[in-house]
């Protein structure tokens, strides 16, 4: 049985019930339900579990077709996920479902629930024009060919650091918590695995917004578009400080003071690997 | 002399002097101009070893050289191994003990520090530092991944941040914790242009008016087009001498006083504060410590302005303002030549003399030799100047060099 109330839930709408949840963006084109500038299922995905985990609901793993990405989604959530190439229920061995739309929005479910239809509140219009040109962006920029002049962080060192970027997973010493993770103290001691989350709770300590022209390489297919990328420096409430995107590259310049939460979205393409990580959102009354 | 026996034969080996507090003196400095530069890197470089052979008051030879230091960030990877070797090879001084000196912006500021050592440790008597860019040549995207390839690239990079976003961090936070504004930086910037319009060797010779610096295009929220040095090619080259050849070339020469140098984490997340810069507090520290002057007794300081914020902090940083006032300081205009406390960039800073990365460092050492000399043109040249500071930071404070310069040993 679904609560047909709204959530706004990591930038996104949603609705859950006891055995699932439904997640969707909040941006239409017309009466269609489409990605914004930094989403898609992978992300949607990452986010309908949360929630579910949110509330108690425990999930090891989750059946799903190919069209997210396994290795991200495990990483940020903890659930195995169980991919197929068919929808054959002989080859789904989880008790979880993921089943997508041909919309951007998706249903998180056990195997033998029935989900109803549910109309969200708050859905917002995005521009015909910037959508199209921000998914035909995306697409040159997901090409295997694509390599941009831009730093190159290997696949190898992204997963390296993944614990830390998709689950804020830091480092207890002396109960002080140390993110992002690293390497040795100051006498030369091995720093413990990283294996406390901090809280998604931060304040912004200051911000930029970067002219498309001054944006890094690795965004210069996007940037143009977005009129410029903000980036927000902010601590952590348990100390730890970082810097952060802003979830759909919103247009709203921040405040310092101003709070906000964390949520997973596309950061960028290279090399046919989406790079995935964390990006804050102001916390808005 | 002692004896080695190696092979089976027997070999006389001399006792190397070993001399202890060896003083090191500036012979000779020279630059190219600084700009796009129509010149290659081998001709470019040549130029600006030319330009410091010539400038040693007696005859000077390059294969006199013992051992050379040269910073770079490797213009582009056009050349990115034995970067210096192909250098030294097209200036006569072939045969030397040569390599690549790499801090990303400070490269040339740690070479100048390297050269030092090497004439302190003995070593050597006669020692080149310089540095080199060349990027004007390089496409749009290449040039913007070679600015910023010296951050912090897993997260700083992933979260599109460029050294124009850090610094605008810093700006946003020290206007926060200090009451500093844009307008403090906007003087800043009419500052060093004013510094650099009549510096032949400047890559932006143009005075700006307050207003045109204050409404110039929006690069990183906060700072402009204005607050922001451009991307220059350019190569600087000083000549250091032992204290004991030192008059073989020179009877005026400018002796390197005090040294400093001093790092910190590449990440603004990382430090303990993102309106100050460890680096250049322990660099400075160090380099008043070892030369015996204090922060009133500089008369010129070339500072590191790759963002007119980091001119602002670094006059914190380096003591001619107190914590917290590095805008008060240049709203009062205590940095301008001839006219303030001390003349910070007189060449017109990174700014407007411009910024080869690489070059950048030996580049400071070059206006800082000719200034205690006397031989700048007027009216750039600072009256009565004894003591200079060079001050040269990598990427958005990772580290950073500290050198005084002095008339007086």
């Amino acid at each position: 049985m679904m609560d047909e109330k709204t959530i706004v839930w990591k930038g996104y709408l949603a609705c859950i019930g006891e055995d699932s949840c439904i997640v969707q963006s909040p941006w239409y084109l017309g009466e269609d339900c489409v990605f914004g500038a930094d989403s898609d299922y992978t992300t949607l995905a990452i986010a309908a579990i949360q929630l579910l985990q949110s509330k108690g609901i425990q999930i090891d793993s989750i059946n799903a077709l190919n069209d997210v990405e396994a290795l991200i989604i495990n990483m940020a959530t903890g659930v195995e996920v169980m991919q197929t190439t068919t929808d054959d229920s002989e080859e789904l061995s989880a008790e979880w479902d993921l089943c997508i739309s041909d919309d951007a929005r998706l249903v998180v479910c056990k195997t033998d629930c029935d989900v109803e239809l549910w109309e969200p509140e708050g859905g917002l219009d995005v521009d015909e024009e910037f959508h199209q040109k921000m998914t035909s962006a995306w697409e040159k920029e997901c090409l295997p060919e694509h390599v941009s002049q831009g730093a190159y962080v290997s696949q190898q060192q992204y997963e390296e650091g993944a614990a830390a970027r998709l689950k804020l997973m830091s480092q207890k010493v002396d109960g002080e918590l140390i993110w992002p993770p690293r390497q040795m103290d100051e006498k030369g001691n091995p720093m413990p695995q990283a294996s406390t989350p901090l809280q998604g709770i931060a304040t912004i300590e200051s911000w930029t917004k970067l002219a498309a022209a001054g944006a890094p390489s690795e965004f210069s297919i996007r940037a143009p578009l977005l009129g410029g990328i903000t980036t927000a420096f902010v601590r952590f409430e348990q100390g730890p400080r970082g810097v952060f995107l802003l979830v759909d590259d919103e247009d709203n310049n921040p405040k310092i003071e101003d709070q906000v939460q964390f949520a997973i979205r596309r950061i960028y393409a290279q090399e046919g690997y989406i790079r995935y990580g964390l990006k804050c959102q102001i916390i808005r009354d | 002399m002692y004896f080695l026996l190696l092979d089976n034969r027997c070999y006389q080996v001399p006792n190397t002097p070993r001399r202890v507090m060896v003083d090191v003196a500036v012979i000779g400095a020279g630059q190219t101009k600084y700009g796009n530069h129509p010149l290659g890197l081998k001709a470019m470089w040549a130029e600006a070893a030319a330009n410091a052979f010539n400038s040693v008051d007696n005859n000077f030879e390059a294969n006199l050289v013992d051992e050379a230091f040269i910073g770079s960030v490797a213009f582009g990877g056009g050349q990115l191994g034995n970067t210096a070797a192909i250098l030294t090879e097209h200036s006569g001084m072939k045969g030397c003990s040569v390599r690549r000196v790499e801090n990303a912006c400070a490269s040339s500021g740690f070479a100048l520090r390297d050269a030092m050592m090497a004439i302190k440790s003995g070593e050597a008597d006669i020692v080149v530092a310089g540095g080199i860019e060349k990027m004007n040549d390089l496409s749009a995207e290449r040039k913007r991944y070679w600015l910023g390839v010296s951050g912090d690239t897993e997260w700083e990079r992933l979260a599109g941040l460029t050294f124009p976003g850090t610094y605008a961090l810093m700006a946003r936070r020290h206007f926060h914790e200090y009451g500093s504004n844009h307008d403090d930086l906007v003087n800043i910037s009419v500052k060093n242009h004013m510094h650099g319009f009549e510096n032949e060797f400047a890559h932006i010779r143009k005075e700006v008016s307050f207003e045109k610096a204050a409404s110039g295009f929006m690069v990183a929220d906060p700072l402009t087009l204005y607050d922001c040095c451009p991307t220059s090619d350019g190569a600087s080259c000083v000549i250091l001498a032992a204290d004991h050849v030192v008059r073989e070339f020179t009877d005026d020469p400018i002796w390197l006083k005090g040294s400093g140098a001093g790092s910190d984490h590449l990440a603004l997340h990382d430090r303990h504060s993102i309106t100050q810069m460890s680096a250049t507090q322990k660099a400075v520290a160090q380099a008043y410590k070892s030369s015996g002057v204090a922060a009133r007794d500089i008369d010129l300081a070339e500072v590191h302005d790759c963002f007119t914020i980091a001119e602002l902090m670094a006059t914190e940083d380096l003591g001619f303002a107190n914590r917290g006032e590095g805008g008060l300081f240049a709203r009062q205009g205590r940095g301008i030549r001839n006219e303030g406390d001390v003349a910070i960039n007189p060449s017109g800073g990174l700014k407007s003399k411009g910024h080869p990365l690489g070059a950048t460092g030996t580049g400071q050492a070059v206006e800082i030799f000719k200034q205690l000399k006397g031989t700048v043109e007027a009216p750039r040249q600072i009256r009565d100047a004894e003591i200079g500071l060079t001050h040269n930071v990598g990427g958005s404070g990772a580290t950073c060099a500290v050198h005084i310069f002095g008339r007086d040993r």
